[in-house]
């Protein structure tokens, strides 16, 4: 009898908690589950970041702890692995759980709307005054690039301005008598030498030139293509003509830079699966001696090197060879990236009030001084690493802290002010060139870098549509490499993504170029 | 319902004239103790319809917001059929629409009768142990992830050592990388979802040959029919029923294309016959955060299944079957 009354009670009172927790839902999120009041001071931050390791840290990381000892409030890092990020961007946006701080990684349409409503402290000001002196850009381009519009809205993470490269077996040049490429022609030659004159010896035709992996993403997003294409002149993204902005692919060098490649491809001298290889297999080809060439970024040779130097011992020197921009046929190009990789933007509705906004810049602050970098870059010195002559020697013992460290905590640096975290030990003789070559090449390549004239403008067309608008292109292009479409369907393609919104996008580009460019 | 309407117009005219209702609706309240274990068996079905199924609703209006999450539901700006119209109006509905439709036809007049096909040879097969075995096998890979029966076909058709890839191209006398070929691409999802879902979906179909009665076929054999015959004239008609049944509902997920495994099947090369709704709303909702647009998208993915599933159901009522509803 006891039984009967109690069993529907509970029924409902179960029903009646999950309807309140879920009607929480609806009221946009005022509140969040960081564990601080509404107006008083934070009394600790979390903060929304990417990881490329294998696992995130602990909550009780030794990292952790002392950056929040830096910060002066607990910090708690919800890890998302990279992969995903992008995803969970918009997922948490929509959502309650709303962190204090959040690593933005795209400006698209869900940060975009949510910042120009309101949904994000617009930083510029604060940023610009000096009163957090390690939050002053030392790049004011990047800081512009990386805003909307002229806004900024968050603390972006600073990045080597030149990255891209080309990066060759240096055995295979040797055995065929090949210099380094200087131009795109030579380039090309090395292709069908590395494929067609048997670089390996070993008189079999099992190799190809360029390794290509396929590229998720449409334009513009530094893929071998788009490397090339600039190279050949096409701008990057925009182009300049007379003070007004034309999109990349509508240039005919665009055109002639896409004809070399698909001789390229067309010829074999490209892996034959260059359209469906999946990126994190990128090595491979290089490492077994199936593919000679790689164009990506710089720091791709280093970590080349070391997988040769796995295999063999001082072997990298006499298998990586790493070059910088090449010439082509209508003058010299280079690639630069955008100069940063996302931002650090603050939430309102975590972060409600100016004065809890002056706290968490000054953590921000706090995170950018030289003892936050060394420990964001490098881990604990004395557990992981050492000091010697002002190097970073990591300890092979705690590689796998290390690698936890490189591949998560680093994630949160700015380093918008400078990096003067101890330089790292290079492990090797070859590694330690390769760096100083890396640094010469950047030098070097700086001085044709090609920017993206529109890169802090963001069209509302753009935003609603970009992707797809982008991959209209992207598709295109690979489809015209394969030999799908010829110089008509890319036609059609150019066409589609005019009527689509392109046009459009170019009306409302030109016109914020007009005003803030 | 009249003795309902009934009802209402005898309390009108006065209490007094109010006759003696219908023993079934005497009160709610007291049916609901009478039948309290049953309501209770109810209620969780129930909850979750409102919960998962009805509250979420609330949501979808967004559809006809910008929706910003900042400023809440309510604090959106309202733009009526502005997504709609965009979605409807862009290059890439027909070629979704299209798309979807091809896929899921390919799934409900190839896939669908095989899961018949296999379930009617299952059923016809004598030596209880061999077919206690088969079935166990075809129902494995019902439990693979679909990330996992696509990594097997990458390496199967990888280029250059995919066994497939080379027992196929030198089949045909060809070159193809039937990852990236378009016209690969439809034929691989089919064969892959053949392959993963036909056994596990003969699990309904040998429930209800098992209850067909035995003795229509003594009697068939006794008429001297053959086994085709039997299969014809008594298996199918018996079975009829259920694959009604099952080809309406069918049609209801028809549209569900199966997100990840198109997903993880798409690339730059045979994008344009893989863009069905499902990814598309991904894309554009989840990546690039467009949360009203996609729901339109979504929502009108919702208005062609029920199209469909109404559509199916009233033929089937026309072929003088019983339908769901």
């Amino acid at each position: 009898m006891r039984m009967r009354r109690i069993a529907p009670i509970a029924t409902a009172v179960a029903g009646a908690l999950v309807l309140t927790a879920c009607s929480g839902g609806g009221d946009g999120g005022g509140d969040n589950g960081g564990g601080e009041g509404g107006d008083g001071a934070l009394d600790s931050l979390t903060i929304m970041a990417p990881y490329f390791a294998e696992v995130p840290p602990e909550s009780d990381d030794p990292v952790g702890t002392a950056l929040s000892e830096l910060a002066g409030v607990p910090l708690e890092v919800q890890w998302v692995p990279n992969t995903s990020y992008g995803d969970r961007i918009n997922t948490v946006l929509a959502g309650d759980d709303i962190p204090d701080v959040m690593v933005i990684t795209g400006k698209d349409q869900g940060f975009v709307s949510t910042a120009l409503a309101g949904g994000f402290w617009e930083l510029t000001e604060y940023l610009q005054s000096g009163d957090y002196p390690n939050l002053v850009s030392e790049n004011p381009d990047v800081e512009l690039a990386s805003g909307v519009n002229g806004q900024i809205f968050g603390v972006y993470r600073a990045r080597d301005v030149i990255r891209s490269s080309v990066i060759i077996r240096q055995d295979w040049l040797d055995n065929l008598g090949l210099e380094l490429p200087e131009t795109t022609e030579d380039l090309a030659e090395i292709a069908r030498a590395f494929t067609e004159d048997d670089p390996d010896g070993n008189g079999a035709d099992d190799t190809y030139g360029m390794i290509a992996p396929q590229w998720p993403g449409g334009i513009g997003t530094s893929s071998p293509y788009d490397t090339i294409e600039v190279w050949y002149g096409s701008g990057n993204v925009w182009r300049d003509e007379g003070g007004e902005l034309v999109p990349a692919f509508t240039t005919p060098e665009w055109r002639e830079a896409l004809e070399y490649e698909r001789e390229l491809v067309q010829s074999g001298y490209v892996n034959p699966d260059y359209a469906t290889m999946d990126p994190a297999t990128w090595n491979e080809p290089f490492l077994n001696g199936q593919g000679g060439i790689i164009l990506d970024v710089q720091s791709r040779a280093a970590q080349l090197a070391d997988l040769f130097e796995q295999q063999e011992e001082g072997s990298a020197a006499t298998k990586v060879a790493l070059a910088g921009q090449l010439e082509g046929p209508n003058g010299t190009f280079a690639l630069p990236t955008t100069g940063y990789a996302g931002f650090l933007a603050i939430p309102r509705s975590s972060v409600e009030n100016e004065e809890q906004l002056e706290q968490v810049l000054q953590i921000l602050n706090d995170l950018n001084t030289t003892e936050a970098q060394n420990l964001m870059n490098h881990g604990i010195e004395g557990d992981n690493y050492t000091v010697e002559d002002g190097f970073a020697v990591f300890n092979p013992e705690r590689q796998e802290f290390t690698d936890q460290v490189t591949g998560a905590w680093a994630q949160l640096g700015m380093n918008v002010a400078g990096y003067n975290a101890h330089p790292i030990q290079p492990r090797t003789e070859f590694l330690g060139e390769l760096g100083e070559l890396r640094l010469q090449l950047q030098e070097e390549d700086a001085a044709n870098a090609v920017f993206n004239p529109a890169a802090g403008l963001v069209s509302d067309t753009y935003t609603t549509n970009g992707t797809q608008l982008d991959n209209i292109i992207g598709d295109a292009r690979i489809q015209y490499l394969a030999g799908q479409i010829d110089e008509a369907g890319l036609d059609a393609a150019v066409e589609l993504w005019r009527t689509s919104g392109g046009d459009q996008v170019t009306t409302e580009i030109n016109e914020l170029y007009s005003q803030l460019g | 319902m009249t003795s309902a309407t009934a009802d209402v117009g005898a309390v009108d005219d006065g209490p007094l004239l109010r006759p003696e209702p219908p023993p079934n609706r005497r009160n709610l309240l007291g049916n609901l103790v009478r039948y309290r274990w049953l309501f209770l068996l109810l209620a969780p079905g129930v909850l979750y319809f409102a919960l998962f199924r009805f509250w979420p609703m609330y949501g979808a209006q967004i559809a006809f917001r910008n929706y910003i999450p900042f400023l809440g539901i309510e604090g959106s700006e309202w733009v009526g059929w502005e997504h709609f119209q965009s979605f409807f109006s862009n290059p890439d509905f027909p070629r979704i629409l299209g798309n979807t439709l091809i896929l899921a036809a390919l799934g409900l007049f190839i896939a669908f009768p095989l899961t018949i096909v296999l379930a009617m040879l299952l059923n016809e097969v004598r030596l209880q142990v061999l077919k206690r075995t088969v079935q166990t096998l075809v129902y494995i890979p019902h439990f693979l992830s679909w990330t996992v029966v696509v990594s097997l076909t990458g390496l199967l058709f990888a280029v250059g050592n995919g066994p497939l890839w080379t027992t196929l191209n030198d089949l045909l006398g060809s070159d193809t990388n039937f990852l990236a070929d378009p016209d690969w691409f439809r034929p691989l999802i089919l064969l892959q979802s053949i392959w993963k879902s036909t056994g596990w979906g003969t699990i309904i179909f040998l429930a209800a040959l098992a209850s067909v009665d035995q003795e229509q076929y003594e009697a068939a054999i006794i008429d001297g029919a053959g086994r085709w015959q039997r299969v014809w004239h008594v298996t199918l008609p018996a079975i009829r029923s259920t694959i009604v049944v099952m080809l309406i509902l069918q049609t209801g997920n028809i549209l569900d294309t199966g997100f990840e495994q198109i997903y993880l099947m798409s690339n730059a090369l045979n994008r344009s016959v893989a863009d069905v709704f499902d990814t598309y709303v991904y894309f554009t909702g989840i990546r690039q955060g467009a949360y009203s647009y996609s729901t339109a998208v979504g929502l009108a993915k919702a208005i062609v299944g029920l199209i469909l599933i109404f559509g199916t159901n009233a033929l089937a009522k026309r072929l003088k079957q019983p339908g769901i509803f």
